[in-house]
């Protein structure tokens, strides 16, 4: 052990006596671990705030579009109440939701505007009660359309953000917008539906107004929103057969959650290309180390030549070479993954992203530099020990 | 080192010879017979290209020869594997050079701590035999310094005090005085006069008359052969 300390403390001695030289051998490993860990933690941060939205939003949602299982008849599909009903009586099904977009009518803030939302459309739906409890959105200002709202078919709208922004609504505000010249008064504003970003532009009206207003003798859903904390798939599976029960109406499903999941995914693809490349940085600095140390062995060749006649071995040579190569190796993988680490941060502050950075690689490409710079040092550490001391001291 | 009669063989050459090359053969040492007895202060002396060094290096078995025999304390050792040879090189042989090879980037106890490292020596003894070594060569004062702040008069005995500190058996000097000038040869010469003791030889390897001329067995060469080997009385 106390030899082992001897050749750390010679390797260290070299090392420092030859900063610039030393600092130029660092670079090698120490841009090659820094362009791994930069990259693949930037590649992972990136993704790291649709893993956070992921964890927010729940995996726990369905939706049901209607589609006839059998062929048209000349109307659109719906979900007819009594289906809708069968869905929210399975046992995992927690809340259940049912809307339907109209289609048609021209909302206006403002009379002046209407060429431009009559250009650009904004969504009507209209939607059961619970809308915010099922997708678990809170409302920004004001109340969600309520049973009086539905039961007297009230002339009341509740807007998503985005169009509320838009207006320029100011919270609680007493204001009412036209639905094709038919005044609705605003009484509340949802906040953003990260699951179904359409929403946070559309008007909600209650399904009373879309039959009274808008003539909707069908006041069936076209699409249910499901919550099911439990076996989310399964009941997935088993919503179209609920539905139709072997009857013309039908219905797909989906799990909005599902699409965000696979994009949270890493890109294998790029990350192995990462590795690669940082790889090869790190081959390259290794050729930099064996090269640069060759040169050393024959610049200290006259010290060398002394060690050997105070006694040290070749294989103690070697050795020395050797450690000062390991301590290039550490100290280039620490300063690597600290460089890395700080690349990592800086990016993720300056994207907004929830920086991602595993403990576990930083330790494991630094151990790669270590690796690397050894094997750089076996070919100058066996070119030291086979230097013969008497051609390198040049006796008189 | 056990203490041993005065007159014991410390090192000696049998039979050596050394041939380098491969095509072109040089003979650059037949047939050596040379004895370094403890106590003894002796020199080799030789015009250039005479064998001097080849010898100087088969001695401190930096080298190893084409035929014949190394001994130390009357062991062979050219035939010992490289780490055994190189273990007694440092217990046996103490070196100084005319180049003085000291290692740039260390101070001079650097210097001096690095012929005890690998000996198991705690951090604090090697300390205290390299200052210990460095007070025989009057440098104790210059400890801190790196070769370059120091006369080439120091550095020679910097490396000196390098060569006793690990208390050899032989110490071999080759041209010791070659890069000094006439008074720090002279220092120099003196102190290798006072290395001698009843256990220890010196041997100075030099083209210098004058520094043959201070020790007591001169041993003359030419063309790779012992021409001479005589006792006299040291002129200094």
């Amino acid at each position: 052990m106390r030899r082992f300390g001897e050749l750390i403390g010679v390797a260290v001695a070299g090392l420092t006596a030859r900063k610039i030289r030393t600092l130029l051998i660092l670079l090698g490993p120490i841009l090659g671990v820094a362009a791994i860990v930069a990259a693949i933690g930037i590649n992972e941060s990136s993704k790291g705030d649709l893993k956070a939205k992921l964890r927010e939003l729940g995996t726990d949602l369905i939706v049901a579009n209607a589609q006839d299982a059998i062929g048209g008849f000349g109307r659109d599909p719906r979900i007819p109440e009594e289906a809708a009903g069968r869905v929210a009586r399975l046992p995992d099904v927690t809340s259940v939701t049912g809307t339907l977009q109209l289609s048609n009518i021209v909302t206006l803030p403002f009379a002046a505007a209407e060429d431009y939302y009559r250009a650009f459309p904004v969504p009507i739906i209209a939607t059961h009660l619970n809308l915010p409890e099922t997708m678990d959105v809170p409302l920004v200002s004001g109340r969600f359309l309520n049973e009086f709202d539905e039961s007297s078919a009230a002339r009341v709208a509740v807007i998503g953000r985005d169009l509320a922004n838009e207006y320029g609504y100011i919270a609680n505000e007493a204001r009412s917008i036209q639905l094709n010249g038919v005044d609705y008064g605003i009484v509340g504003v949802l906040d953003y539906v990260l699951l179904e970003p359409s929403m946070d532009s559309a008007v909600f009206i209650t399904f009373a107004n879309a039959v009274e207003d808008w003539d909707e003798d069908d006041p069936d859903p076209t699409r249910l929103y499901i919550r099911a904390p439990t076996n989310t798939r399964y009941v997935a599976q088993e919503i179209p057969t609920v539905i139709s029960l072997g009857g013309p109406d039908g219905a797909n499903t989906k799990v909005p959650t599902d699409l965000l999941d696979a994009q949270s995914q890493v890109d294998e693809n790029l990350n192995n290309l990462t590795k690669m490349m940082g790889g090869l940085a790190l081959v390259v600095g290794g050729v930099g180390i064996a090269n640069v140390m060759s040169i050393s062995v024959i610049q200290r060749s006259s010290e060398i030549g002394i060690r050997r006649a105070l006694g040290h071995s070749r294989g103690t040579i070697a050795f020395q070479f050797l450690i000062e190569a390991l301590v290039i190796g550490v100290l280039g993988g620490i300063l690597g993954a600290g460089v890395g680490a700080g690349v990592v941060w800086g990016v993720s502050e300056m994207r907004d992203y929830t920086m991602i950075l595993s403990v576990s690689g930083l330790f494991r490409w630094a151990s790669v530099s270590v690796v690397v710079a050894v094997v750089a040092g076996l070919y100058p550490s066996t070119k030291a020990a086979r230097l013969e001391p008497l051609e390198t001291l040049r006796l008189g | 080192m056990a203490s041993s009669p005065v007159s014991e063989s410390l090192l000696s050459l049998e039979g050596v010879s050394r041939v380098y090359g491969e095509e072109v053969l040089v003979h650059a040492l037949r047939d050596v017979w040379l004895d370094i007895r403890a106590g003894e202060f002796l020199s080799i002396v030789g015009p250039s290209g005479s064998g001097k060094s080849t010898m100087l290096g088969l001695l401190g078995v930096l080298d190893l020869p084409t035929s014949g025999s190394i001994r130390i304390q009357g062991a062979e050792v050219n035939t010992l594997p490289d780490a055994e040879r190189s273990r007694l090189r440092g217990q046996a042989i103490g070196f100084v050079f005319q180049q003085f090879h000291l290692v740039p980037h260390l101070t001079a106890l650097g210097n001096v701590e690095t012929a005890l490292l690998y000996r198991n020596l705690s951090r604090k003894e090697r300390r205290r035999r390299s200052l210990e070594a460095l007070e025989k060569v009057d440098l104790v004062h210059r400890h801190d310094h790196r070769p370059i702040q120091m006369s080439g008069g120091e550095q020679q005995r910097t490396a000196i005090a390098r060569a006793i500190v690990t208390e050899p058996l032989v110490i071999l000097a080759d041209e010791p005085t070659g890069a000094l000038d006439t008074q720090n040869a002279a220092n120099v010469i003196e102190i290798f006069a006072g290395l001698r003791s009843p256990e220890r030889a010196v041997c100075l390897v030099t083209h210098d008359v004058n520094v043959a001329a201070a020790t007591e067995r001169r041993i003359s060469m030419l063309d790779g052969e012992i021409v001479a080997d005589e006792s006299q009385v040291p002129v200094r």
